[in-house]
């Protein structure tokens, strides 16, 4: 016992708290009640009762008063100098770590390739491949609509399910189910219809605007869309055209007119009805070895609307799940519900 | 030739006219501190500004299928950006509770008035 207590108070933690505190041992300081208390609980006479309630306080008291002391000291100490040395610390960490982000972004800088050279990394047979022989193996004019949803296509649902995980979260974050809760949640729902009181509503020159404008918004959305394959545009913006058009819609006419065409029921489906066809259209090419070039889907004629083999049907999956996303993103955190 | 150098001076003048407009806009946009007196700047310079500009380069390169399409912008800006101010101003004036405060008409006897008391 002796000897562990020795190595324990020759280590240097003890011995730096002993520094701190002017000779005394922590270990001391810490046995200290404890031995006191052992020694004066059978000491104590049996009927002096009130004696030993007031020795009991006395001690509490006294310990209670060390450890403030040490609460203050400690406070007063990151007050002055503690805050002090923190903020220098801060400061000189901020100015090495900026010096150091620049000096390996420089560093990245000096070994780009010139622009414009010929002899570039990305001027490789992938890029030349994509260009001479794009048209013919995928039927898409477009060549980045060729290459995001044929050669790769996995790349593209990979971003989708992005965009739909993004909104499962904001789902999960913000939504205020009344099912689960009951009348709670109905009042927290309408709390919020009350907050949007002030929010200018059923305002006429927006309605005239907006009755005007959405359907040429909602039209130019699926134009993009349906010749992802033959100008450029597609399923990404499209579909972000097409969702800016129904949040408009809202605005103008607010969410009793929304509801009958776009609730949380539409959400799910749409979104899981595009997300599963794009999954199931692409997947046979797990099976293949990722060697789908040959598709069995003849890429028709170029330049045609219904050509490219499975590119207008993947734009339009894509298109749905953005656009569904965007609508939901803004119902979500404007209601908190859709 | 002549034909050529009229049109140029044309397009240049109504692209500097646009310039001109916008410009004025932007310093108003900044010169003020109320969110309403900024709008006054903000939603009047886009409509006529970019619809001079739009006209010069219109006038720059003749009549094509793209002018078609810039007369379909200058009619969605026209239709759109007035309708977008006047929304963020209504917003304002549902919002602000001291509205009669910030937006107080003064005559010249109230402000010599104010004036004298400070």
């Amino acid at each position: 016992m002796a000897k562990t207590r020795n190595d324990y108070e020759n280590s240097w933690w003890p011995r730096f708290v002993r520094w701190l505190k002017n000779g005394s041992s922590a270990l001391d300081d810490a046995m200290y009640g404890d031995l006191e208390e052992e020694a004066v609980l059978p000491d104590a006479p049996a009927g002096d009762a009130e004696k030993r309630e007031a020795q009991w306080d006395e001690r509490r008291r006294l310990l209670l008063r060390d450890e403030q002391d040490m609460y203050s000291q400690v406070h007063a100490w990151s007050r002055s100098k503690g805050a002090k040395l923190a903020q220098w610390f801060y400061r000189v960490t901020a100015v090495v770590i900026c010096l150091g982000i620049i000096w390996m972004l420089l560093q990245t800088a000096a070994y780009l390739p010139p622009f414009g050279n010929p002899d570039n990394p990305a001027n490789n047979e992938v890029s030349r491949r994509y260009i001479e022989q794009g048209m013919q193996e995928t039927g898409a004019v477009n060549i980045v609509a060729g290459m995001i949803l044929d050669y790769r296509a996995f790349d593209t649902l990979g971003e989708s399910n992005v965009l739909f995980i993004a909104a499962c979260s904001v789902l999960i974050l913000l939504r205020i189910s009344s099912e689960k809760h009951g009348g709670d949640a109905v009042a927290q729902l309408e709390a919020e219809a009350d907050d949007r009181m002030y929010e200018p509503k059923n305002d006429l020159i927006l309605q005239r605007i907006a009755s005007f404008l959405v359907p040429l918004i909602l039209l130019f959305g699926v134009y993009i869309i349906m010749n992802g394959h033959i100008s450029p545009g597609g399923g990404f913006s499209g579909g972000a055209v097409m969702g800016a058009g129904l949040i408009l819609y809202l605005n103008a006419f607010g969410f009793r007119k929304t509801e009958r065409f776009f609730t949380f029921k539409t959400f799910k489906v749409v979104s899981l009805c595009a997300l599963s066809f794009y999954a199931v259209s692409k997947a046979y090419s797990f099976f293949t070895g990722a060697n789908h070039l040959s598709s069995f889907i003849s890429p028709g004629t170029p330049g045609r609307l219904f050509s490219a083999g499975l590119i207008p049907y993947l734009n339009i999956a894509v298109g749905l799940v953005v656009c569904c996303t965007m609508y939901a993103f803004y119902t979500l955190f404007r209601k908190g519900d859709m | 030739m002549l034909l050529e150098g009229l049109r140029f001076v044309l397009s240049a003048a109504l692209s500097l006219a646009g310039l001109f407009v916008l410009i004025s806009g932007v310093v108003g946009l900044f010169r003020f501190k109320y969110a309403l007196s900024r709008i006054h700047a903000a939603a009047l310079f886009d409509t006529l500004g970019i619809v001079l500009m739009l006209l010069g380069v219109m006038v720059a390169t003749g009549f094509e299928v793209a002018t078609l399409k810039m007369l379909i912008v200058i009619c969605i800006l026209w239709m759109t950006s007035p309708v977008s101010s006047h929304l963020i101003g209504r917003m304002e004036i549902t919002i602000n509770d001291e509205l009669e405060k910030d937006m107080a008409v003064l005559d010249k006897r109230t402000v010599r008035h104010e004036k004298e008391g400070d």
